[in-house]
């Protein structure tokens, strides 16, 4: 849009990341402003499952991370060899959900990520029941291929938005506009419903 | 040694519902009446779940206990009470029990004895794959040959298989996998293709009718040095090891090294990302052995280089948005490959020109064997669209495979009819 921006059009259909099964379809605009500043987003998806069926799944996710005897740490989730310990898939789950938060802050018109790899998690204990873990994630991004590693932590309880603070490694590139600290705290729409695997 | 034994029984146990966080097993080996009868004294006291391994059998004979964790301080407070000396033969049950698993996994990895009994369903080593090479040559010395077309920057061979019935240098077809080391569906796409090829020919079906007028040419690991540091230091290494002076940073990206757009926009010249192009064009020698077998060989109608993820079917060009001249027919045979692929489980393929489809990139292998003449230039990304990116289940290298197999096919028998 001459003297305005760029304006997509989306039309995409969505999954369960856990299972793959259809989660609902999608229509969005985005623009990006021809000034550098976050897109503006206007999007209305339909809804395979309804709130109670995600609410429960949402607690049947916090139950299998509370009967941990202790807490969760661990290292490469996936595997090298795309492996991920049944036990460990709860923790992975976040993981994603958090990190996609991450990714809504960094994505621009021209570059976009990927989760690569849960490199560590580390799961603290509260008084309270929120759960809280401490992730190094490795997103992939594109078109550059680089490996971008970020520090993400994260709390969460059932029916309530996650709540994600994260820190990404700033690139070694000669002309890089030097990325410093990056940290907030999302509440997107995702986050609104929960986790939804 | 027992303990494999009794592991293997705690991880059938230990799959089901059991796990065994924090739980510890002692070693008492009494040498006094009195040290056994206190360890006695422990297999009454029901409450502490005590599991006893080797169980009391007399002097100077061990007993071995594995203890849950909450019994720990108890039991070892009755021992030392009663001095009975004891020592902690294993710390962590289940962190034991994890790396058992794990190895398990990785068992299936013991090197074959043939082609039969390797183990297409999983991820192996460089060395596995040079061994199954070598088996699959030997198995069948009068179809497979394995050339060594020059070696890596770390001097490990780079290996090229070469599928012929006979003839003086026939039309022929490449196909590497590899070139990127993280990418490892790939090669381990390669590894089956290698004995699928065998398998079609002596069924006569498949590619065997291919096989009657043309050669295939396939590069396994065509980037061992990044697939060897995959292995050892980084899983997500995309790049050879090369060193060039002026950096400290290693590795030149193999697809920005080709001359064909070389250190144009779509590259990078920093030597510290992922897409440097290098000092020069074939400044890899992985790239360079490539260069070299093309241009001596003369006579390659089809060239496929396959990479993953996204789900893609490419052709060229990357460097530039001018189409190429064979546009449409790349075009009709890609999207008839990519409906092959997706007959077999479904699989979604996007298909077109490298630079309309995902971005512009320069220096890339499939734009300069176009421009050598090699109308059939294709790159494949495989499975999956980022889900499990590069670390994708070793259970999805078959289908991959074999879905992949079917487009390989259409691109190959087009080729065989329509030689130029």
């Amino acid at each position: 849009i001459p003297e305005s921006g760029h304006k997509y059009y989306l039309q995409f259909s969505t999954e369960d990341y856990r299972t793959g099964e259809d989660a609902g379809n999608c229509l969005a605009t985005v623009l990006y402003p021809k000034k550098k500043s976050p897109p503006v987003v206007s999007i209305k998806c339909s809804h395979t499952k309804d709130q109670k069926e995600i609410q429960e799944e949402d607690n049947r996710l916090y139950q299998r991370i509370r009967h941990q005897n202790k807490p969760v740490t661990a290292n490469n989730i996936p595997d090298s060899y795309g492996h991920i310990e049944p036990a460990l898939e709860p923790v992975w789950a976040l993981a994603v959900a958090g990190s996609s938060s991450i990714m809504w802050e960094k994505s621009t018109e021209t570059l976009g990520y990927s989760l690569a790899q849960v490199k560590s998690v580390r799961q603290w204990i509260r008084k309270d029941d929120f759960t809280e873990f401490d992730y190094t994630v490795l997103l992939h991004e594109t078109p550059t291929q680089e490996i971008i590693s970020c520090h993400l932590r994260l709390t969460w309880l059932p029916g309530h938005p996650l709540r994600v603070k994260h820190f990404c490694a700033p690139q070694s590139r000669a002309g890089d506009e030097g990325s410093g600290a990056e940290s907030g705290s999302a509440a997107g729409p995702a986050a609104a419903k929960g986790a939804n695997f | 040694m027992r303990l494999p034994v009794l592991l293997a029984a705690l991880v059938a146990v230990a799959t089901c519902t059991e796990t065994f966080f924090g739980h510890q097993v002692l070693r008492v080996v009494p040498q006094s009446d009195e040290e056994l009868q206190k360890v006695q004294e422990l297999q009454d006291l029901e409450h502490l779940q005590l599991d006893f391994w080797l169980a009391p059998r007399g002097l100077g004979v061990p007993i071995d206990i594995r203890v849950p964790f909450p019994s720990l301080q108890a039991v070892k407070a009755h021992l030392e009470a009663g001095g009975v000396p004891y020592s902690i033969m294993i710390e962590d049950v289940q962190a034991l029990l994890d790396e058992e698993q794990a190895q398990m996994l990785r068992s299936s990895r013991q090197l074959p004895l043939n082609t039969d009994t390797f183990n297409y369903e999983a991820y192996h080593t460089i060395e596995e794959i040079y061994s199954f090479m070598d088996l699959l040559v030997a198995e069948n010395p009068n179809l497979v040959s394995k050339l060594e077309i020059g070696r890596s920057t770390e001097n490990r061979p780079l290996y090229v298989l070469k599928f012929s019935t006979g003839g003086t240098n026939r039309p022929a077809i490449w196909i590497d996998t590899g070139i990127h080391s993280r990418e490892w569906v790939t090669q381990a796409s390669g590894v089956w293709f290698a004995k699928k090829i065998v398998q079609d020919h002596a069924n006569n079906e498949g590619v065997a009718s291919i096989l009657e007028t043309m050669d295939i040419f396939l590069e396994i690991i065509t980037n061992p040095d990044g697939f060897a540091f995959t292995h050892t230091k980084n899983r997500l290494w995309r790049k050879t090891r090369s060193k060039h002076s002026g950096s400290i940073c290693v590795g030149v990206d193999p697809n920005r090294n080709w001359d064909a757009g070389f250190g144009e926009a779509g590259a990078s010249s920093n030597p510290c990302t992922e897409t440097y192009h290098g000092p020069y064009p074939n400044s890899e020698p992985e790239v360079k052995s490539i260069v070299d077998f093309v241009k001596s060989h003369g006579n390659i109608k089809a060239f496929i280089s396959i990479h993953s993820y996204s789900q893609l079917l490419l052709y060229p060009y990357g460097y530039t948005t001018t189409p190429v001249p064979d546009q449409q027919e790349l075009d009709e045979v890609s999207a008839k490959a990519v409906a092959a692929l997706s007959s077999l489980y479904g699989t979604k393929y996007k298909y077109g020109s490298i630079i309309t489809t995902i971005y512009r990139a320069s220096g890339g292998t499939i734009d300069w064997t176009y421009n050598q003449g090699i109308k059939y230039s294709f790159t494949f990304e495989l499975r999956d669209t980022g889900r499990y990116g590069f670390l994708l289940p070793a259970k999805q290298i078959l289908p991959t495979a074999e879905e992949t197999w079917l487009a390989l096919k259409v691109i190959m028998e087009h080729a065989r009819d329509n030689l130029y």
